[in-house]
């Protein structure tokens, strides 16, 4: 008799299983061919923290008072304010490097900066063969940021 | 800080020679003798195993296809997270905790947010108490879905596993609209949230619900879990007692299995959770199958929980104002939560500086691990596999 039962709900399982799975043949496909095909980023998404430029002088909006620097936790960050001739502290950085291997991409370093000078794009292709490579540069971070504005022009999505 | 002379928090010292578990520890036997009598044999399964979740090495000692013995190695994923948190400040620490439980980020942030808030006197705004609970369990569901499917997977069935990665997809969209990021989400700050939820999405996610609770689950109960083949393979395989689970510090759906209704939202109640009705689950013999279908009925009352967290939403800010340079009162504290796999545990110590003295986790992967030999010995190495899936493990706060 457990012999029969057990034939039973081996043969309905095997029923309820496929009936399942062949209602999937009358569905779209939800597969998404990544390379070719490149679904738009959530608006919002982080990826890595970027240098804004202001469009009008098209300098960097950084003043360089090292808040991101001390509010990183890994310390991924690190700035070298700018001298003039005499040995004067200006206000714009002189190096301004992101270590993209040691970021957590955690938002802090934009929540403490005063003057809206950092930005998190939704750049993700970053990849790189070489540690190295993920060192940016201040030239670096705001071509990330242009490259990243541009997509999300592109994206419909209002600035 | 140690009163008992005992040191809460090591300091350089010299190095302690490590212990590298070999087979000997398992009790290794030449395999066949050289009358040709048949012996024990001692094989390893992992590092590098697809059902191991990660790299968990275990060495398990065997007689024919039959398992005698099972040493758990562990520490693959270490990543020092204890002792570098303590060159910290305070608001660096919650999003690093996200990398413990990758799998269910926000109940480590949650975690460790109370622990820092209790100590530095912070008052966390209603919605942000609101919000955490609502994340909490949608971590719950997605956390408990990919269990699902890498459960089947670790039991031959592939299908379910697909099925598992369509509801997870739409889960991480959502997730990733809210908060920024799909698997680590920094979202969690001292104090609060970082950002609000807007309206469209608290409607995305009860249209996700109303899927999860009305299309999947049944799918779910027919491809895998009330399949006679999956039930063959779970019943009665890694029995574990009442006793046997509290003496070795088990949690979670572990725990419940053997029939305990253990829950720490419910017998501990932490964020709002006393505001909220739901049941705990529980199993009746104590074996993997019943964990499973702990998991599986937990999707539902946390979808229940969702929905009463939706209907009594506050409105008002979700940050509370925080001093950038944090140093709480000196003084100690244990906060534990309810996670997907058990309770999550962060012992904290202060010494009024702004940074930690000691942090100590309590991972519930680990102390679940601790029970492999019992569960598993007696049984098929197959089932060594089905007892090991049914932990959830993630090796990630296991080693940390």
């Amino acid at each position: 008799m457990a012999l029969l039962g057990r034939i039973w709900n081996t043969a309905k399982s095997m029923f309820v299983g496929h009936s399942i799975t062949l209602r999937e043949m009358f569905t779209t496909p939800i597969t998404v061919f990544y390379p070719e095909e490149k679904p738009p980023m959530e608006r919002g998404s982080r990826s890595v923290p970027v240098l804004k430029v202001n469009e009008g002088t098209g300098l960097l909006n950084c003043v360089s008072c090292g808040l991101c620097e001390r509010s990183c936790p890994p310390s991924c960050i690190k700035i070298e304010q700018a001298l003039d001739a005499k040995g004067d502290r200006q206000s714009w950085p002189e190096a301004f490097e992101l270590n993209l291997s040691h970021c957590m991409v955690c938002n802090l370093c934009v929540e403490a900066c005063p003057f809206d000078a950092l930005e998190m794009a939704d750049v993700v292709e970053l990849c790189s063969y070489q540690v190295q490579d993920l060192i940016f540069d201040k030239q670096q971070l705001a071509e990330i940021w242009k490259t990243s504005r541009s997509l999300r022009v592109a994206n419909g999505e209002r600035l | 800080m140690s009163d008992s002379g005992r040191p809460v928090r090591v300091e350089a010292g010299p190095a302690l020679a490590p212990h590298l578990p070999t087979s000997n520890d398992a009790g290794v036997v030449p395999t066949i003798g050289p009358d040709g009598e048949r012996k024990l044999m001692t094989i390893n399964l992992g590092p590098q195993h697809p059902s191991t979740h990660g790299v968990l090495r275990l060495i398990v000692t065997v007689d024919g296809e039959q398992i005698v013995h099972v040493v758990p190695d562990i520490g693959y994923l270490h990543r020092n997270f204890e002792k570098i948190v303590e060159r910290w400040s305070y608001p660096g620490i919650v999003p690093f905790s996200d990398r413990n439980d990758y799998i269910a980020a926000i109940t480590n942030e949650v975690a460790v947010a109370l622990a820092i808030e209790k100590l530095a006197g912070i008052e966390v705004p209603p919605r942000a108490v609101h919000l955490r609970v609502l994340f909490s369990e949608l971590q719950r569901i997605l956390s408990h879905i990919l269990f699902y499917g890498t459960y089947g997977l670790d039991l031959g069935a592939f299908t379910p596993f697909l099925y598992a990665f369509r509801e997870r997809e739409w889960g991480y969209t959502l997730m990733e609209k809210a908060t920024g990021a799909r698997m680590l989400y920094a979202y969690n700050r001292v104090g609060g949230l970082r950002n609000d939820v807007s309206d469209e999405w608290l409607a995305d996610l009860a249209k996700f619900l109303d899927f999860v609770e009305h299309k999947a689950m049944p799918e779910y109960m027919g491809l895998l879990i009330d399949n006679e083949i999956f039930r063959e393979r779970t019943i009665g395989v890694g029995k574990l007692t009442q006793e046997q689970a509290i003496a070795w510090g088990a949690a979670g759906p572990v725990l419940r299995a053997t029939g305990i209704p253990w829950d720490l939202r419910k017998n501990a109640p932490y964020l709002c959770y006393d505001q909220f009705e739901f049941d705990v689950p529980v199993g009746t013999n104590g074996d993997v199958y019943d964990s499973t279908m702990v998991r599986m009925r937990e999707i539902l009352e946390s979808v229940r929980i969702i929905r009463q967290v939706l209907k009594t939403l506050p409105n008002g800010p979700v940050l509370a104002k925080v001093r950038p340079t944090l140093s709480p009162a000196a003084g100690d504290y244990y906060s534990r939560v309810e996670g997907p796999r058990g309770e999550v545990g962060v012992f904290l110590i202060s010494d009024g500086t702004t940074k930690p003295y000691r942090l100590k986790w309590r991972a519930p992967t680990f102390c679940h691990l601790q029970l492999t030999p019992l569960m598993a010995a007696g049984g098929k190495i197959a089932d060594l596999i089905a007892v090991v899936g049914s932990y959830d493990v993630i090796m990630g706060e296991c080693d940390r």
